[in-house]
């Protein structure tokens, strides 16, 4: 416990460098927002101009102008989202749980299939299956994923009109319970949920499949099978086994990758995440709802990665020490 | 100097002697050559202008257009063939600056060990972690115009860490061993140290990351591009993407959406990755034998 309290505790002081990085970069880039968005009015005087940067303290000399952007991140205060005329924590907080529910679902079954197809990869390696089924994945891992997305849009909402073409919910309707409401929702999830899910099982499949084969060449495997246990039940109970701590640990690495994955997909297929958030805030220039939305979807993804780091210490004993 | 010449091109010659028996990567180097001759030839190759409007909007594939026309009525073959041009560039010159960055990182943190070695890596650490794009975007919006070299200058901003990883673990293999016990012996500084004996020892292994990071970095760019962060002087591919989506035609229904306007920029993305993925799979098995014999 003490390793992941340490561990934690210099992730917590590394991101406050990284944001602080950040504040200093944004105030030296000339983003001041009254110069970005009203200097070139001329219908407004420059004093004008002069107040509201006064009102809005950014006459202050720049330290005390950082300790006000502590402050005010420590209590939740990003600003308010110039397109939205509202504050950026609750739009942004309205939009996280569509893009945590896509991330779960797809995190969960691609980490599960991969995890499968890549074990019965690895044991028929140089074989037909293998040589076919790792090409194919290399191909899926090269795409885009907002290009996945579009060809998807394209087959199975366009040319064979079954799935929606855009939206979470069906415009208009009353969902009269639960039931109704989650199957409405996966219904026009199911082609950003396949988009997502086949690309990570093309990248962790031949991922597991690589771990797996390694872990077949190891000296314990080789005295496995000079005592004759049977090949299937060396595949699954020692193998399997041993390549499964890998995985959740690449898992636990490529968890920001998802996300990004993420705000492509729900892009695409116009889904209310954050993901289409961040891309009409660039399309609105939108800065602080774009600052924002990057803090807490930075937070969100660290918090993931106490918990994967957790289950790493849980599964392997010899990181408790 | 001459010496130095000889070995060199011993050194190539047999790497090519490897190289040329490993199927898939001579596949992807073919399929790389292709896209890189495309990019130089783009004005030769391309038969319209891909910033000038030619014909009507939306026309399909004909003998006139081979891959029809967008929204405004410009050919989108030619938009193709020169965002070869600008894709592969992005990628490129993003993954030079990409690599000498997490090099000098990578060395740094390895060799100077301590103190250094732990905050450079516990920065390393959580920048791998972070989604990239929304922190690129912020960048990039940080930085105001968009541009080309912006593009550039924050994808080798966040392109380095799986670089400096690499770099700092074989530079501490290295520093362990006999010969640069032998040379700190005789009184060798640090700079002669890792001029003569760390660089020159990592440089196979540079070279296989930088493939891979040419790779990651258009992908990165054609994310973007997409997001309509792209230089709207330099097409690439996933800005011809990014009209196409938000030219609204999903919804019109009036003769969109027009296939030939959305698979190919994405499948010439894919072709150039996939093929960048084999070559670097192939440099990998010379320089680490272990990885052949499988």
């Amino acid at each position: 416990m003490a390793y992941i309290a340490k561990r934690t505790a210099s992730r917590i002081i590394t991101f406050a460098v990284v944001i602080s990085l950040l504040f200093f970069l944004a105030r030296s880039a000339g983003t001041d927002p009254f110069e970005r968005y009203l200097s070139e009015d001329p219908r407004i005087p420059p004093e004008q101009i002069q107040r509201l940067r006064a009102k809005f303290g950014l006459d202050k000399p720049l330290h005390m102008q950082y300790l006000d952007f502590v402050r005010n991140t420590l209590n939740g205060e990003f600003g308010y989202s110039l397109y939205y005329k509202r504050p950026v924590f609750d739009v942004v907080m309205e939009r996280l749980p569509y893009t945590i529910f896509l991330l779960g679902i797809s995190i969960t079954v691609s980490t599960i299939v991969s995890y499968v197809v890549g074990i019965y990869f690895a044991y028929k390696r140089g074989t037909r299956v293998d040589i076919w089924g790792t090409n194919i994945c290399m191909f899926i891992r090269s795409t885009p994923h907002f290009w996945l997305g579009m060809i998807l849009l394209l087959v199975f909402a366009y040319y064979i009109p079954i799935f929606p073409l855009f939206g979470a919910l069906t415009p208009g309707v009353k969902h009269e319970n639960t039931y109704d409401f989650l199957k409405d929702l996966l219904f026009h999830y199911t082609l950003p949920l396949t988009t997502l899910i086949v690309r990570q099982i093309g990248m962790y499949v031949l991922y597991m499949r690589n771990s797996t084969v390694e872990v077949l060449g190891e000296d314990y495997m080789v005295t496995a099978k000079a005592k004759g246990v049977p090949k299937r039940s060396i595949m699954f109970k020692h193998a399997a086994r041993n390549a499964m701590l890998p995985m959740v640990t690449v898992t636990a690495i490529r968890f920001g990758f998802m996300v990004n994955g993420a705000i492509l997909t729900e892009t695409v297929f116009s889904l209310p995440g954050t993901g289409r958030l961040i891309y009409q805030a660039i399309m609105n220039d939108d800065f602080f709802l774009l600052q924002g939305a990057f803090f807490i979807i930075a937070i969100t993804v660290l918090l993931a990665n106490l918990v994967a780091d957790i289950l790493c210490a849980w599964l392997d004993p010899r990181i408790k020490i | 100097m001459r010496m130095s010449i000889n070995k060199f091109m011993k050194g190539v010659q047999s790497f090519a002697s490897i190289y040329r028996r490993n199927k898939s990567g001579l596949l992807g180097l073919a399929i790389l050559l292709f896209f890189i001759f495309t990019a130089i030839f783009a004005p030769i190759l391309a038969p319209y202008n891909p910033y000038k409007r030619v014909d009507r909007p939306l026309i399909a594939p004909s003998q006139k257009y081979i891959l029809g026309t967008n929204d405004i009525g410009q050919d989108i073959f030619s938009e193709l063939i020169y965002g070869t041009r600008v894709s592969l560039t992005i990628g490129f010159m993003a993954a030079v600056f990409t690599v000498i960055i997490g090099t000098l990182i990578g060395v740094v943190s390895g060799f100077l060990g301590g103190a250094v070695d732990e905050v450079l890596m516990r920065f390393t650490d959580v920048i791998m972690i972070l989604p990239s794009i929304p922190l690129m975007i912020l960048l990039m919006a940080l930085f105001g115009k968009q541009s080309f070299m912006i593009m550039i200058l924050v994808l080798s901003i966040m392109g380095w860490t799986g670089t400096a990883r690499l770099v700092r673990s074989s530079t501490l293999s290295i520093k362990e061993r006999m010969y640069v016990e032998a040379a700190k012996a005789i009184g060798a500084g640090d700079r002669h140290i890792i001029t003569k004996h760390i660089l020159p020892n990592v440089s196979p292994l540079i070279m296989a990351t930088m493939i891979y990071q040419v790779a990651g970095a258009m992908m990165s760019e054609a994310g973007l591009a997409f997001l309509g962060l792209g230089d709207p002087s330099h097409k690439s591919w996933g800005m011809i993407l990014h009209y196409a989506e938000t030219s609204g035609g999903w919804y019109a229904n009036m003769g969109y959406p027009a296939w030939w306007w959305i698979i190919p920029p994405g499948l010439c993305v894919a072709l150039t990755v996939a093929s960048l993925v084999l070559i670097g799979q192939a440099m990998e098995e010379i320089i680490n034998p272990r990885l052949r014999r499988r």
